[in-house]
């Protein structure tokens, strides 16, 4: 069971990392058109239809990244007066009722709605570059198949905790910045360059 | 039970069933599909048990978050604000406020809440600041004898107004939500941002004036700064962040027009920002990517679980009994405004602000017209009511981050009896609006014709 | 939901793709007035405006899945899954006008090529039909008047569809935004011009506030109309007499939709002139036979595709026969019109 966990937050994290980088794409490909828009008058007829396909796979390909780290936003403040076995009994509950038909859902029906779209290569309709569509309504599909391997590690994370009474430890990852420095103190963001401060805290205060 | 009734039954068990702690993106999905599966049961054309439309319902909607266009800025700014939290400038920045600031009463407590304003605004995070200024500004305070309530309010309610500010993630969600221009949301927010700042900043400075033994004067340094050596403090600390928040800011209100394309400049000029304070390093990086797709997916899949329970919901007739029964209580535009303000009041005590614009505020608007409320202004207005949501317990993200990293003596009690003061000044703020609306509309007028 | 009583009426879940604001939502509604009345009760149509159920793009897939039971669209929302789409609203222009193009919708073969498109080629589980022949829509909205053609170069030109081609081959640069960003684009500078659709239309989304010059005339969405689509499964599931409501219906709100828009565009157009300050103006000849160019242009690329190429000629050989009738036919009414209005063309 443990080995599974780790094998799935592996998978997980794996995609959900390849496809973060989708957002620098976006950075450039929008600065790109920023640019050629005001400096030589001429905007380009893809920057539109990318950035919401760099937008659109980042999300969707990690949400079991971010499921593997606890990081889809709970009601939490009942449940987290909870004892562990108990939270754990609910959510092993809650992921068959609530979770795996919407997963499930994703690659059966997403399979039809891609499928649709890859029969007459779908172009996007906003510009006149036509900008293939079909492979970016396929997302739906990998994302719900990333999603299932994971859920299914969730559902052996809780029956582990209601064996031992406590949530086995998740991998070690980039924490927000808040966390982190709740853990290790403001020296995490130390970067070597503070040598050059013109004022630097411990010259004036005791 | 008639549809409509079903529909109502639906938001009532959610609103049950979000205190089982499931991840809400995965309880809205499973509320959209399970009441979906009823409406669209139809035993003539499903041919096995699975065959309900509710599933090509599910995959449809979760397409149309995936290719919205206006949700695209949300990475793009993450990811800014992850670069420059990145970027250490927040300890440089708040020691040459405070030198700047050491003649005014309480001098600490309004470098601290500029920090907080300035670092919040560029970075909209405000977890990050929060924490950030509790590591750096707290202990200073305390080490200066600050009573420990006025301290930690200055800095939790400082810290919050990152969301309200320009450049903000929450309008971002909102324009996603109710369709009006962000570029336009950005611009009204601005000066009902700057009042609830200058607010904060009178408050502090007269509550330091009028019971000088909460904020006791720093003493003296021995020898005093050279005016030069402050200027070329500044010039390395506050106005950069300035300028990268005026750049972006100027970007949306003076040119570019699309947020996504002021969110990809303002995220270059993060990555040159902390380059230039030699904090660019490969590690970074990875780390801002990586938390800018974890937020990224968590917002953007509490859409998707949304829009699912949104399209049953209407599907069943739900939006049109919320209208009749609106209709029916007979409220004037007032009532209306401030019984909706309430509600999203209380809904922020146990909530965050992601789960009340994309779940509950998508209720208000459709009610919009009957009352003749501009959206907008509802946007601001709610912006605002937000910031109260990080304050007031039992879900106070800000007074959870800073008792997190405070030192022990410091009692919850004591963070939210500091917050409390600047939860009344939030209302105050609200009114003022009501009765001068001018404040919103200004400028939105002046750069966009209305 | 669960079986329905006997007596209860049959409930069709229809949604649009506009904002219950726009005009168009007030056209499907007449459309609903009709059939249930016609219906005698036994109909309901639950009439939703866009993004209700599904967004404004994702009626036909919705349809298809039968999410909707119908949807009030037009064609060139879905136009990125096959541009013959386009053939059935926003073409090439071959001297015909709407009502001239829903004719051959209805005797021109038009009827039978849509279902060939819609149900052969890309497989979709729909019928539709046609109504309300829309006036032409304007060349747009201008921060300068066009007097000339050469103007339209380098302008940067908010529009989309096969419209952004058009626009593409004169020379303008086309830019992509969000619907909603459109007028503050316009006010900053963003973009030079963009294009709606109606008076009455780009009057309540606010065109007048970011530009002064309304041209009116243009070829590059001149015969577009309604589709009305349902559920093919779901439409012949009634019986015979309330499918022929539903079909004959769209003929009927035809005229309703046509009145409307002629009452309410025209009187829009007048309060952007009279009380906006606009400067409507005719869209120069010069620049129309551009348009022509361009379409020449964009076409050869398109005619490539087999299906495409068969629609294009059968609008063809009705345009040639019917347009000659018609306008040689036509008294000229704007001398009639200047005679009872001296001055005011
Ligand atoms: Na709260
Ligand atoms: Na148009």
């Amino acid at each position: 069971m443990q080995s599974y966990i780790r094998f799935a937050d592996k998978l997980s994290a794996w995609f959900g990392k390849v496809f973060a980088w989708c957002v620098l794409v976006m950075t450039f490909g929008v600065g790109y058109e920023v640019f050629v828009r005001y400096a030589l008058n001429a905007p380009t007829p893809w920057a539109f239809d990318l950035s919401y396909m760099m937008y659109g796979t980042m999300f969707m390909m990690a949400g079991a990244y971010t499921l593997s780290r606890d990081g889809h936003v709970r009601g939490d403040f009942v449940y987290r007066l909870w004892k562990p076995a108990t939270q754990a009994k609910v959510e092993l509950v809650l992921y068959f009722l609530f979770f795996f038909p919407g997963v499930l859902a994703l690659v059966i029906s997403g399979w039809k709605y891609a499928g649709r779209s890859w029969r007459y290569f779908e172009v996007s309709s906003m510009s006149p570059a036509n900008v293939p569509i079909f492979q970016f309504k396929s997302v739906i599909i990998a994302a719900g198949v990333l999603l299932v391997f994971q859920g299914v590690a969730q559902v052996f994370r809780c029956v582990l905790t209601i064996r031992t009474g406590e949530w086995p430890l998740r991998e070690e990852d980039i924490e927000e910045l808040e966390t982190t420095l709740q853990k290790a103190g403001r020296s995490v963001l130390a970067h070597g360059s503070e040598a050059i401060d013109i004022v630097t805290p411990k010259e004036r205060r005791p | 039970m008639t549809d409509p009734q079903i529909a109502i039954l639906m938001l009532g068990l959610f609103i049950f069933v979000i205190m089982l702690g499931f991840p809400i993106a995965f309880t809205l999905m499973a509320m959209g599909i399970g009441f979906g599966y009823y409406a669209y049961f139809d035993a003539e054309r499903m041919r096995t048990l699975v065959d309900n439309r509710i599933f090509d319902l599910f995959v449809n909607q979760t397409y149309s978050v995936m290719a919205n266009d206006v949700l695209t800025a949300i990475p793009l700014f993450l990811f800014m604000g992850y670069i420059v939290e990145r970027a250490n400038i927040v300890d440089r920045l708040f020691e040459t406020l405070s030198v700047a600031s050491r003649r005014l009463p309480g001098s600490m407590a309004v470098a601290a809440l500029i920090t907080c304003a300035l670092f919040a605004t560029a970075t909209g995070i405000v977890g990050a600041v929060v924490t950030l200024m509790g590591l750096l500004a707290f202990p200073a305070m305390l080490r200066a004898r600050y009573d420990e309530r006025f301290a930690s309010g200055v800095i939790c309610a400082g810290g919050t107004l990152g969301i309200l500010i320009p450049p903000s993630i929450m309008l971002i969600v909102y324009a996603a939500a109710s369709g009006v221009s962000i570029v336009r949301l950005y611009a009204g927010a601005l000066l009902p941002g700057f009042l609830l700042a200058g607010m904060y900043l009178i408050y502090i400075v007269g509550r330091a004036t009028l019971q000088p033994s909460l904020a006791p004067r720093p003493e003296e340094p021995d020898e005093p700064i050279p005016t030069t050596r402050l200027v070329v403090m500044l010039l390395t600390s506050f106005f950069p962040l300035a300028i990268l928040i005026l750049s972006v800011l100027g970007a949306i209100l003076f040119g570019l027009a699309t947020p996504s394309e002021a969110a990809a400049i303002g995220a270059l000029g993060g990555l040159v920002l902390a380059a230039a304070y030699r904090a660019l390093t490969w590690d970074r990086l990875r780390e801002s990517v990586y938390l800018t797709v974890r937020t990224t997916a968590m917002v953007c899949w509490l859409f998707v679980g949304s829009w699912t329970f949104a399209s049953v919901f209407s599907y069943l007739g739900g939006e049109q009994v919320v209208r009749e029964f609106v209709i029916g209580m007979d409220l004037t535009p007032l009532q209306f405004l401030i019984l909706a303000q309430i509600i999203i009041f209380l809904l922020g005590w146990p909530l965050e602000w992601s789960e009340i614009i994309i779940i509950f505020v998508p209720i208000f608007l459709p009610l919009l017209p009957l009352f003749d409320i501009d959206p907008l202004f509802f946007g601001i207005l709610i912006a605002l009511n937000l910031q109260t949501s990080f304050l007031t317990p039992p879900m106070a993200m800000s007074a959870y981050y800073l008792k997190g990293i405070a030192p022990p003596h410091v009692r919850l009690t004591q963070i939210f009896a500091g917050s409390l003061p600047y939860v009344f000044m939030v209302f105050i703020t609200m009114v003022v609006l009501y009765v001068l609306p001018d404040i919103v509309h200004a400028l939105p007028k002046l750069f966009y014709g209305r | 939901a669960p079986a329905v009583l006997a007596q209860a009426p049959i409930t069709l879940k229809m949604q649009s793709s506009w904002p219950s604001s726009d005009i168009f939502q007030e056209m499907a509604q007449q459309y609903v007035e009709r059939v249930e009345e016609m219906a005698g009760g036994r109909l309901k149509i639950d009439l939703l405006p866009a993004g209700a159920v599904v967004g404004a793009f994702q009626v036909q897939d919705a349809c298809h899945d039968g999410i909707l039971d119908a949807a009030h669209t037009v064609p060139v929302y879905w136009y990125g899954k096959n541009k013959a789409a386009s053939l059935f609203g926003t073409g090439p222009v071959f001297g015909a006008n709407a009502t001239e193009m829903i004719a051959w919708m209805y005797h021109g073969g038009g009827h039978e090529l849509y279902r060939e498109l819609t149900q052969d080629v890309l497989g979709l589980n729909i019928v539709g039909f046609f109504a309300f022949g829309m006036p032409a829509q304007p060349f747009g909205w201008f921060k300068e008047e066009i007097t000339s053609a050469d103007q339209v170069a380098g302008l940067k030109y908010r529009t989309v569809g096969l419209a952004a081609d058009l626009f593409q081959a004169m020379g303008a640069a086309v830019a992509q935004l969000p619907g909603g960003e459109i007028v503050p684009a316009m006010e900053r500078g963003v973009i030079d011009a963009f294009e709606f659709n109606n008076p009455t239309s780009d009057s309540r989304f606010g065109a007048q506030d970011v530009a002064k010059n309304y041209m009116l005339a243009s070829y590059h969405q001149a015969s577009e109309s309604f589709e009305f689509i349902f559920n093919k499964d779901k439409y012949e599931s009634l019986p015979p007499d309330l499918q022929a409501i539903l079909k004959y219906g769209v003929e009927a709100v035809h005229l309703a939709n046509t009145a409307l828009a002629l009452n309410q565009y025209s009187a829009d157009l007048e309060k952007l002139q009279n009380e906006a300050g606009v400067n409507v103006k005719r869209t120069p000849d010069d620049v129309l036979k551009t348009q022509l160019d361009a379409w020449d242009e964009i076409l050869p690329p398109l005619m490539e595709d087999p299906f495409f190429a068969k629609v294009v000629e059968s609008q063809k050989v009705w345009c040639e026969r019917v347009v000659f009738y018609s306008l040689q036919n036509a008294p000229d009414y704007r001398l009639a019109y200047q005679h009872y209005y001296p001055g005011k063309l």
